[in-house]
């Protein structure tokens, strides 16, 4: 059965350790800490929370290893990284203007139902747009793993095996956040895929990483403080757009810029995950009653127990 | 010139300005009064939107020389009577930085260019240091100061042969820490390299930004000038060597964003116009400028500019600009301080630029034609040209 367990940021507010304590399983604690990039095996104090059972995967390291070390795998890699970031620059560029669109179709005033009907399309421009992005990335996957320079390095294949085993033999697996680019960007190097029955607990980036959509998002940043689709995580978790340090990075007041979110990423529920929140999602992807949601109005809401 | 009869909110109550409570208390005080008073209040002293700068010592004037476009400039102190203290009050907006000196009159003797003894603040530039005199609401960010928990760049000194130039050409080469050869970095080249290092703490700003996620770690190519006022005057060598010898050069030997989108151009004052020229001659090399109170002297008939010979060359240079605006960059990051001279021009420019189609963010700021004002705009500049990856760390 599959136990996928996402919580809020674990700086303050550690709970990581009583959650897989929670699992009464033994055995060792597979971590991811890829999101940390160099700082990657400073996980003594992960290890500690773990009990001294974690087995850390090492994935960043590893990953630098076999580019470093074999060129035709390096090559690829940067080929596609280089494409992908090329092509974010043009989602980016995009997406901006849709979303002027929508707020700029919103400012206006007139008859109710052409505003209504402009205000759907613009919207849906958007998620046009989101889908075109998320298809695109998804061609240069395919690109690159047709070219078949990953699957044909022994290096890579001998990291992969290790990897793997590892995840076989772990009780649990715990994904820590950080950047959530490198961290979904060693996972797919590796081709990490989770056995559906390893319980996983994953906090903030790592969180992020469960999902089937990865949302970047920082109302607070200097520049650039629109949302953005990044990349398709590991879809443990399906139609949910995990927003770890939600407080902290997004305008909850904002109605107008709430309900546009909402809207946008309809179908999803948008959870939010700040210090202390522990969700237990269910075998059938539903998020438990209690758990901190927006609202389709652009309010912030809890899921309701079923009737 | 008295101080303005008026009050100045502190504490949330309004007062007089302090010199005025001074000028009452001298009627009745001892000799020491005035001892006292500036050991109490740093000059100049701000009160709300007031400033007032000081001077004591004997003499016959005593003018305060600022270069701020709408202020009389000299401004002349006023002595409070029966002491040896000078003062004038004027208003400052929130948020103000003015650079200044004293200029005072001894008989015969006039002695200029003297920094404020009562006031430790100096800002330095490649002709000296000048005192600063901060309005309420500045303060230096915190980004340009050195922070222990930044990691460092490195910054190298590398040796390229200019043909263009006919000489060996010295820069700096900034790397970000953590630099790794299987990344991909945007460039920075600077004009003015060793001037915005040594004034404008250009290196502990790109250490501090790039480690707090706001800016995308790059590689910053600072250069400094041979004969820069011909140089960076609409030279096309210059151009050359910057589009066709440097960036090739520095593309070759690093591991760069190879695309226009991943290179910026940058300068100030004249460095501003050598950025804008270069990319004038070069349209495709610089995704982005970053032009910082650019020396963007034109005129709209004739040929009085005012600048005196060495802008002629700049003048022909924009006003050809101005008649046939194109495209040289995707985007144009532009600032001016609303105290120097430059600044109707650059507004002018806005326009110029954007009505071409390219992308531009123009920000002012209530500074002059100086290396700190300069500084202070780097985080606003980079974040936009380069954005960090904040929005990719969630810990």
């Amino acid at each position: 059965m599959t136990s996928t367990h996402l919580l809020g940021p674990q700086r303050f507010l550690t709970t990581a350790g009583a959650v897989v304590r929670g699992l009464g399983v033994d055995g060792p604690v597979a971590t991811i800490t890829a999101g940390w990039e160099e700082r990657e095996s400073d996980d003594a104090e992960l290890d500690s929370v773990m009990n001294g059972r974690s087995r850390n995967l090492r994935l960043f390291g590893r990953m630098m290893d076999v580019l470093e070390r074999d060129a035709d795998v390096a090559a690829a890699a940067l080929a596609l990284r280089d494409a992908v970031d090329d092509l974010a620059h043009l989602y980016s560029l995009r997406l901006q203007h849709a979303l002027d669109a929508v707020y700029a179709v919103r400012r206006r005033q007139g008859r109710a139902d052409v505003l209504a009907a402009a205000d759907a399309d613009a919207l849906e421009a958007v998620r046009r747009l989101d889908r075109w992005y998320l298809d695109q990335v998804r061609t240069l996957y395919g690109e690159a793993y047709a070219s078949g320079a990953t699957e044909s390095s022994p290096l890579w294949a001998e990291n992969r095996a290790e990897v793997t085993e590892q995840l076989a033999s772990a009780s649990v697996l715990a994904v820590a956040g950080g950047h959530v680019g490198m961290l979904l960007r060693t996972m797919q190097f590796f081709s990490v895929r989770p056995p559906a029955e390893l319980p996983v607990v994953a906090w903030s980036a790592g969180a992020m990483a469960m999902t089937r959509m990865v949302v970047l998002f920082n109302d607070f940043a200097q520049t650039g403080a629109v949302a953005q689709v990044w990349d398709r995580g590991l879809a443990r978790v399906e139609r949910v757009i995990a927003l770890p340090h939600a407080r902290r990075r997004i305008h909850l007041d904002d109605r107008v810029r709430m309900e546009v979110f909402v809207r946008r990423f309809e179908g999803y529920a948008c959870l939010l995950l700040d210090d202390g929140a522990r969700v237990a999602v269910g075998p059938d992807g539903a998020l438990p009653p209690g758990a901190r949601v927006l609202r389709a109005d652009g309010t912030l809401g809890v899921v309701e127990a079923a009737a | 010139m008295t101080a303005p009869a008026t009050t100045a909110p502190t504490s949330g109550f309004m007062r007089r300005l302090a010199v005025n409570r001074l000028r009452d208390r001298l009627a009745t005080s001892d000799a020491g009064a005035v001892d006292r008073f500036l050991q109490r209040h740093s000059a100049p002293i701000s009160e709300g939107r007031f400033t007032t700068f000081l001077w004591r010592g004997d003499a016959d004037k005593v003018m305060v020389r600022h270069r701020v476009v709408g202020l009389p400039d000299p401004l002349p102190l006023r002595r409070l009577p029966d002491t040896d203290l000078w003062y004038v009050t004027i208003e400052l907006p929130e948020g103000s930085r003015v650079e200044y000196q004293f200029e005072v009159v001894r008989g015969d003797v006039r002695e200029e260019y003297l920094n404020d003894p009562l006031n430790p603040r100096l800002a330095h530039g490649p002709f000296g240091a000048q005192s600063v005199a901060a309005a309420s609401g500045y303060v230096v960010p915190s980004w340009t100061l050195p922070d222990p928990e930044t990691r460092p760049g490195s910054l190298d000194s590398i040796s390229l042969r200019s043909k263009a130039l006919r000489r060996e050409q010295w820069f700096r080469l900034y790397r970000p820490a953590r630099f790794r050869l299987l990344r991909r970095y945007p460039l920075l080249i600077v004009h003015d390299g060793d001037d915005y290092l040594n004034y404008a703490a250009a290196k502990t700003v790109l250490d501090n930004l790039i480690h707090r996620g706001e800016v995308a770690p790059l590689v910053a190519a600072f250069v400094p000038p041979g004969n820069r006022l011909v140089e960076y005057a609409n030279y096309a060598p210059h151009a050359r060597f910057i589009a066709r010898e440097l960036v090739p050069f520095l593309t070759e030997e690093l591991p760069l964003i190879d695309l226009p989108d991943g290179r910026c151009l940058m300068g100030s004052s004249f460095g501003g116009v050598a950025s804008l020229s270069t990319a004038v001659r070069y349209p495709s090399v610089f995704g982005s400028l970053l032009l910082e109170s650019g020396s963007f002297v034109f005129t709209d008939i004739g040929a009085e500019h005012g600048g005196g010979p060495v802008f002629d060359p700049v003048v022909k240079f924009v006003n050809a600009y101005r008649a046939r605006p194109k495209v040289v960059a995707d985007r144009i990051f532009q600032t001016c301080g609303v105290y120097e001279p430059l600044i109707t021009p650059n507004r002018s420019m806005v326009s110029t630029f954007r009505d071409t189609g390219m992308d531009v963010r123009y920000v002012e700021a209530r500074d002059g034609h100086n290396w700190e004002n300069w500084r202070d705009r780097l985080r606003d500049a980079l974040t936009w040209i380069f954005p960090g990856e904040q929005k990719f760390v969630y810990e």
